[in-house]
């Protein structure tokens, strides 16, 4: 239907509206211009809040009014594909990197609390703990292969995101923004998203589980700049705190 | 597919605000509607909250992106999570908006108006009778507020609501505020709204707050009801009898014991006024294996 068509597409640009608003009953009462403005209104208000739940700590780093520059611009961009308002704000990221090029970290930033939200509501999976491989006799561990959490995520920043996210977080002045290469994880946690830094060496250790490494391959690769005793020692480390913080799902 | 729905009692929009206390203090609400969509996601704390508020409370679900009026393809993509959402919780019923939400692939998020018209009435019931057969029940229309109104249409809103429903032998979610809106924004009389619409298909009624701006209200769900609303409520219980009620905020969210005050009013006008109608009094619903 015509309508529906030339309803939508005045909502997305209210220049393009001429020839539809002949179709709204015009009274003394309330012009076609202020009730269809409602609309209008409504539909960048609505999504610029979503934006702002989603984001929190970009909107405290950029401020309210770059920050509402960013979303509006991102809404007459990035017009929503979604049923669940939940997902609107998915490509803020690529907005920023494209069109506030002048806020580096800003895009990282996006990332970042866009990784937290999807650790939020990621699929549930049974957590795997240091006593379901109490059973597992130690010959057998060499061929072991582990599964992340569905809500993990690896990332590398080359800004220091996470202490700025830190800081304005907890209500306190950021540090200098500046270039610094921080590789972190994400995941859910006890209902509520963590992350913590990680050094290149665990970085890359998580990054071979990913691609199904058993335990004894992972530390046959960790002996290339190790001793075998002193790698076996680190991996176990690694996991027994992998287990330890609920970032290991039972595969089922 | 008709079934007889329960009577629930008088309930409350679910509010993540409020879990804790819900699960803490278990207040004096006979049951929570819950926003589908907020539901509609992998997992997490969201669904698990859901599931221990289902363990002790009758819930029922209310979509906002259902586009029943939309002239774009059905999409079975969001009828499957929907349906998975419901054989999850077990709701007493699925509610959604006679309106429209978007097109061409895009998602307004907001519950657009339709032309009251012959056409788009039988379109609507058409795709009414669609995502019934999908869901396996019969759904809950509600009618929205509205800012704008077309010159096409050729009947009230009332009328159209009613062929909608006698034709898709669907149930309807009256929002007795919507109609207060709507009523003051186009200048039509509520009472007669509250007259034209068939009475044994009145299954829920909402009831909320919204912004006066003097030509004109917008509904802002961050007020609590106004006289004017609590008088349309108890016109249309006195019509209809007892009807499963509740108070919708979704801004400005008050202390939970404040909405239970508010409910207090509702459950006071119902109990008044259908004694000049038929009894009725809740019926429980079953309670599903308490999930953690």
């Amino acid at each position: 239907m015509q309508l529906q068509s030339d309803f939508q597409a005045y909502l997305l640009d209210s220049s393009k509206g001429a020839a539809f608003k002949s179709q709204i009953v015009n009274d003394k009462k309330v012009g076609v211009k202020t009730r269809l403005g409602i609309y209008y209104d409504a539909y960048r208000l609505r999504i610029i809040e979503v934006l702002s739940n989603s984001y929190p700590i970009l909107k405290a780093l950029l401020g309210d009014g770059i920050f509402e520059q960013a979303a509006r611009s991102y809404i007459d961009i990035y017009p929503s594909t979604y049923r669940n308002m939940r997902w609107v704000g998915d490509k803020m990221s690529e907005h920023l990197q494209e069109n506030f090029p002048q806020y580096p970290i800003a895009a990282e930033m996006a990332t970042f609390e866009w990784g937290l939200s999807l650790a939020f509501d990621a699929d549930d999976a049974p957590i795997l703990g240091l006593q379901d491989l109490a059973a597992i006799a130690p010959e057998n561990w060499a061929d072991l292969l582990f599964q992340f959490h569905p809500s993990m995520q690896l990332f590398t920043f080359k800004w220091n995101v996470l202490r700025v996210w830190q800081a304005l977080n907890s209500e306190e002045s950021p540090p200098k923004i500046s270039q610094i290469e921080e590789p972190c994880v994400v995941w859910r946690k006890d209902l509520n998203s963590h992350y913590r830094s990680l050094d290149l060496a665990e970085y890359a250790a998580i990054q071979l589980v990913i691609a199904g490494t058993s335990f004894g391959e992972l530390c046959e690769k960790m002996q290339e700049t190790a001793t075998e005793e002193a790698a076996t020692m680190q991996a176990a480390q690694y996991l027994s705190g992998w287990l330890n913080e609920g970032l290991m799902t039972k595969t089922l | 597919m008709s079934a007889i729905l329960p009577f629930l009692g008088f309930g409350l929009g679910l509010r993540t605000e409020h879990y804790n206390d819900i699960l803490e203090s278990k207040p004096n609400i006979d049951w929570f509607e819950a926003l589908s969509e907020n539901y509609m996601i992998p997992g997490g704390k969201p669904l698990d909250y859901l599931d221990k508020i289902r363990a002790n409370y009758p819930v029922v679900m209310h979509g906002v992106s259902l586009s029943i009026g939309s002239t774009a393809e059905v999409d079975y993509n969001y009828l499957r999570d929907l349906k998975k959402l419901a054989s999850r919780i077990e709701p007493g019923w699925i509610s959604d908006h006679l309106c429209w939400t978007g097109v061409h692939g895009q998602n307004m998020h907001d519950l657009l108006p339709l032309p009251y018209t012959e056409d788009t009435a039988k379109h609507v019931a058409e795709r009414v009778k669609i995502v019934q057969d999908y869901l396996g029940r019969q759904i809950l229309l509600e009618n929205v507020s509205s800012y704008a109104s077309y010159v096409d249409s050729s009947m009230t809103e009332w009328e159209f609501i009613t062929q909608i429903a006698e034709a898709a032998d669907c149930l309807l979610l009256l929002d007795v505020n919507n109609i207060y809106v709507s009523s003051y924004n186009h200048n039509f009389d509520a009472k007669a709204f509250i007259d034209g619409v068939p009475a044994k298909r009145i299954q829920q009624i909402h009831l909320a707050g919204h912004n006066n701006h003097g030509d004109y209200i917008i509904d802002t769900h961050d007020a609590p009801v106004i006289d004017p609303v609590w008088d349309l409520y108890e016109y249309a219980i006195a019509r209809f009898g007892q009807v499963s009620t509740m108070i919708e905020r979704d801004d400005k969210i008050p202390a939970l014991e404040d909405l239970v005050d508010e409910l207090q009013i509702a459950r006071t006008i119902s109990a008044t006024m259908s004694q000049k109608t038929l009894p009725c009094s809740p019926v429980s619903m079953s309670l599903p294996e308490h999930q953690i």
